[in-house]
């Protein structure tokens, strides 16, 4: 049953990439990529990762793409802002041929991993909130608290960034 | 022997990762350059997620939430950014984006 979900699962999310990259409307590729994130929100809900999966949806999902689709529409691209691209498929073709081994050479290092046990957690409630919480303010306080002043310096920067300027 | 489970996540993570390089190599849109980018941080973290249940330990998940954090406040300033260029060059092609290239004028 799990094999079968995952199968599902991985299949959209890897139908969203694809088209994401293919499509020349960049609408299209928007909302594409949002099959793609919602695919892998559910591959975290199967690997244990219940808040995570919440904050894939969250973050993702509502905030990022969302606010990009906000721009793509605010900014009212047409046809003639996109570039043209005769030869995309031909590049695509290259990279992903110079791109196959240095994919095998990972698969490989994987597969020679120490092996640790079945791919099943013993710990019960394994990645709900109540264990991440526990684990983020007491192993990881410090990269918590830089975290939060780097999203305070983005949100002061986009701001300066996206101003109007007054010419002189 | 890897069991054949983690190993199909971790081969969709890596090819999730390839076809992020790929868009962000072959394309000229500058909004799916910044998709490409946004799929590669999602492998990432698909993988580490996938790592953290393999070693049942909970740091590589706060790492992932740490990645996504990252994400968002990249999204913001890549999004400004292009609504500043946009502005100026009424255009997404990365080509006309070479302001910062020592040519004299913009």
């Amino acid at each position: 049953m799990i094999n079968v979900i995952f199968l599902i699962l991985s299949l959209f999310a890897l139908m969203g990439a694809i088209g994401m990259i293919m499509f020349s409307n960049t609408m299209h590729s928007a909302l594409s990529f949002i099959v793609t994130v919602m695919a892998l929100a559910g591959l975290y809900a199967l690997l244990n990762a219940s808040f995570l999966f919440m904050v894939q949806i969250i973050i993702y999902a509502g905030a990022i793409i969302t606010l990009m689709l906000f721009i793509i529409m605010f900014l009212n691209i047409r046809e003639e802002h996109a570039p043209k691209e005769p030869n995309k498929y031909i590049n695509m073709l290259v990279v992903a041929i110079v791109l196959t081994p240095i994919d095998y050479l990972l698969f490989e290092a994987f597969l020679r991993m120490p092996h640790i046990g079945d791919f099943t957690t013993k710990i019960k409630n394994f990645g709900d909130i109540k264990m991440l919480g526990d684990k983020l303010f007491r192993g990881w306080l410090l990269p918590f608290e830089t975290i939060s002043i780097l999203l305070l310096v983005a949100l002061i920067g986009s701001i300066v960034l996206a101003r109007k300027r007054e010419r002189k | 022997m890897i069991e054949a489970s983690f190993m199909s996540y971790i081969s969709l993570s890596i090819l999730l990762f390839s076809i992020g390089i790929i868009g962000l190599i072959s394309r000229k849109n500058i909004f799916i350059i910044y998709m490409s980018i946004e799929l590669m941080l999602n492998a990432i973290n698909l993988m580490l997620v996938t790592l953290s249940k393999y070693f049942s330990s909970m740091d590589g998940q706060i790492i992932a939430m740490m990645v996504m954090a990252i994400a968002a406040s990249e999204a913001a300033v890549f999004l400004s950014l292009i609504v500043a260029m946009f502005r100026l060059k009424h255009s997404l092609n990365i080509d006309d984006y070479n302001a910062l290239k020592q040519k004299g004028t913009l």
